[in-house]
């Protein structure tokens, strides 16, 4: 196993950025989430690792060897490809061997390798079938043995998941976790999902136009994004953004809606406030962290119901404020109805306030 | 309610399900064969009847003296006499080594082009419409235009090779047994070659970008990648190219019939312009018939092997 670092990486065809200036490290053993909606860069940037394309500028080192001009079976690496990408014409074994074979291995280490990892996964009775034989998920079993069998230093996954249906899915998410945690693998994950991001990952890089936006666990990713995007981006339903007007008089601060409302904000947000470029300034807040009141109460401000979704145990709810639709998770046993008038409290410790501007969260000075 | 009708179309254990007679299938599918039946019709008249008529003359004799109706029926021995001929054996030679080389040929120098060209470069639109110009240029044209560059007098190949020192007069490439048949074969490879070259073009588009990439990651070179990768993904439509070239080249004409016609002294014939000169030019009609037929079995065998390729592609596509 090896750790992975990226120093100021980029990919650029033409005036195209794919990847801008990306630093990353992966410690040994690590499991990282690359994460960000379609084009971002995260399948780029594996390529770049893998060394399937070339880069346009920066360093990749994987263990202590800088990889930048090694082809891609000289950097150490397995990696494992959204369709599976197994050889249609070999049988499951053949597929497995493949690896060692180019690698010249004998004969007897090759059979005893793919034995030991067609076991840990499970695949035996598979060995003599040919890959279109297999369900989606023995398929994603098999490319995973493909790329445990050489026992490399890092591992590549380009949306190993995103072809198996929902059940399916969620299944081989915690196979994969498991795999990381027997082999204590280091992990490149790429995934749209961020759900799976979120799970499964020690770490994960939010990625959108090619910039790397933040790198933290997921926790922190969570709980601090770093800018509107990553709010909105990470957490299932998305973080509710209102666009309002900042408005200070001495140390007092509030937010002021052009519907005729204004928030107070608490000494700490206050400060927050004041580190924004412009007055115009956006509040974020998590569906969980929302209160509904169905009378006015202080710290709370008017909206309209539009739909409501019960789910079982809880129930969402989506309000408009001031323009914006916002996410709101309630008591299975309110019960509200679209167009009806309600009061929503926030939570001045876990509200997020972003610069309208720079997008960028704001940090009491 | 549902599981009693669903029990009910299902034939109980034991009992085989009957199966509606011919007629009755034919009955129930009569507007089909209405729709079918114009095509059926001009391919009865133009396929079916010339092949009963081969069929038929290859049996008699047809003097130059008498009139068709009067032909004389010999039985089986006009094959026996064609069978027999030294002239067939030699022509089926050749034949079979005109169809071979040129096919082998033709098919590795499309491959070879198919795969240089399926890599990005600058000027790739370019050679790729040069490369096409000999398959779309009329068979005809091209002949003469060889013709004239092995000419032993004025031919620009002799001319070159004088130069550059390599012989110390021009090859007579044509009028010469040993080296006509080669000849026409390097003509008839430049001519169809192309033909390859797009048909596995197309193959290589069907190679998924993920499997050249797994392999690249697993270690393979780029002998590797072709040939545990690229080559299976082609298997089809190299086995239908390869056919499709066999039959092409069994049936050729124009290239030897116009620059040689057959000589010198039978050396460049095959099949095809050997049955055209029996029949159009000695006017043996009977011989002819008879020497047709025996290439009309062979190209059936060939067909079914082309139809067995290609259901088989289907199969593969399907699983």
């Amino acid at each position: 196993m090896a750790e992975i670092v990226l120093q100021r990486v980029m990919k650029n065809y033409g005036p195209l950025y794919a990847v801008n200036d990306v630093s990353l490290t992966v410690n040994d053993g690590e499991f990282v989430a690359l994460v960000g909606p379609s084009g971002c860069g995260k399948t780029t940037t594996l390529n770049l690792i893998a060394g399937l394309l070339p880069m346009s500028g920066g360093d990749i080192v994987i263990g202590d060897r800088v990889v930048n001009d090694l082809d891609p079976k000289d950097r150490d690496i397995a990696m494992v490809f959204q369709n599976y990408a197994l050889y249609p014409n070999k049988t499951v074994f053949k597929n497995l061997a493949f690896p060692l074979q180019m690698r010249k291995l004998p004969k007897d280490q090759i059979d005893q390798k793919v034995r030991d990892a067609a076991k840990l996964l499970d695949i035996t009775h598979l060995l003599e079938r040919k890959p279109r034989e297999l369900s989606g998920g023995q398929q994603q079993r098999v490319a995973l043995g493909r790329a445990l069998v050489r026992d490399p230093a890092v591992f590549l996954m380009d949306e190993p998941l995103s072809n198996l249906d929902a059940k399916l899915r969620v299944q081989m998410r915690s196979e994969i976790k498991r795999f990381h945690h027997n082999l204590n693998a280091t992990i490149v994950y790429v995934t749209h999902d961020q759900l799976e991001a979120v799970t499964m990952a020690d770490k994960m890089a939010v990625m959108n136009g090619g910039f790397l936006l933040q790198y933290d666990t997921p926790a922190n990713v969570f709980a601090n994004p770093i800018n509107t995007f990553v709010a909105s981006f990470i957490g299932s339903p998305a973080m509710s953004l209102i666009p309002l007007e900042g408005v200070t008089s001495g140390t007092d601060a509030s937010l002021r809606s052009p519907e005729g409302w204004e928030l107070p904000l608490s000494p700490m947000n206050a400060r927050k406030a004041a580190s924004s470029t412009t007055s115009k300034i956006v509040l974020g807040a998590r569906h969980s962290t929302l209160k509904l009141h169905k009378t006015q109460v202080p710290g709370s401000v008017p909206g309209k119901v539009y739909t409501v979704e019960p789910t079982g145990d809880v129930t969402f709810a989506q309000v408009f404020i001031n323009g914006a639709v916002v996410n709101i998770s309630v008591e299975p046993s309110v019960v509200i109805h679209p167009d009806e008038q309600v009061f929503i409290e926030f939570d001045q410790e876990r509200m997020h306030l972003f610069d309208a501007e720079t997008t960028m969260a704001l940090q009491a000075a | 309610m549902s599981i009693a009708t669903g029990q009910a179309t299902r034939p109980l254990i034991g009992q085989v399900a009957k199966r509606p007679s011919i007629l009755s299938r034919v009955i129930a599918h009569r507007t089909d064969y209405l729709y079918v039946l114009p095509a059926i019709i001009v391919m009865l008249v133009v396929i079916a009847f010339p092949i009963y008529y081969t069929i038929e003359l290859s049996f008699f004799r047809t003097p130059p003296n008498l009139q068709m109706r009067d032909k004389i029926w010999t039985g089986i021995d006009n094959y026996r006499t064609v069978l027999s001929s030294s002239v067939f054996h030699e022509v089926t030679i050749q034949t079979i080594i005109w169809t071979a080389a040129s096919t082998f040929f033709a098919f590795l120098l499309g491959l070879g082009a198919a795969l240089s060209l399926h890599r990005e470069f600058i000027g790739r639109g370019v050679m790729r419409a040069l490369l096409l110009i000999p398959y779309v240029i009329s068979a005809v044209a091209a002949s003469y235009v060889w013709k004239w560059l092995y000419h032993s007098d004025f031919g620009v190949i002799g001319a070159i090779s004088v130069q550059l020192g390599f012989t110390d007069e021009p090859i007579n490439f044509l009028d010469n047994r040993q080296t006509v048949l080669a000849s026409l074969i390097v003509v008839n490879i430049w001519k169809e070659f192309s033909f390859a070259m797009v048909m596995l073009m197309a193959g290589l588009q069907t190679v998924p970008d993920q499997l050249i990439r797994a392999a690249q990651v697993d270690g393979a070179n780029a002998w590797n990648r072709f040939w545990h990768v690229t080559f299976p993904h082609l298997k089809g439509v190299s086995m239908v190219t390869v056919l499709l070239l066999m039959v092409a080249n069994f049936n050729s004409f124009i290239i030897p019939f116009v620059m040689t016609g057959g000589g010198p002294a039978d050396a460049s014939h095959i099949w095809i312009t050997h049955i055209y000169q029996l029949a159009f030019g000695r006017q043996q009609w009977g011989i002819a018939s008879a020497y047709a037929v025996i290439l009309f079995v062979v190209m059936m065998a060939l067909g079914y092997f082309y139809v067995k390729a290609l259901t088989r592609g289907d199969e593969a596509r399907a699983g």
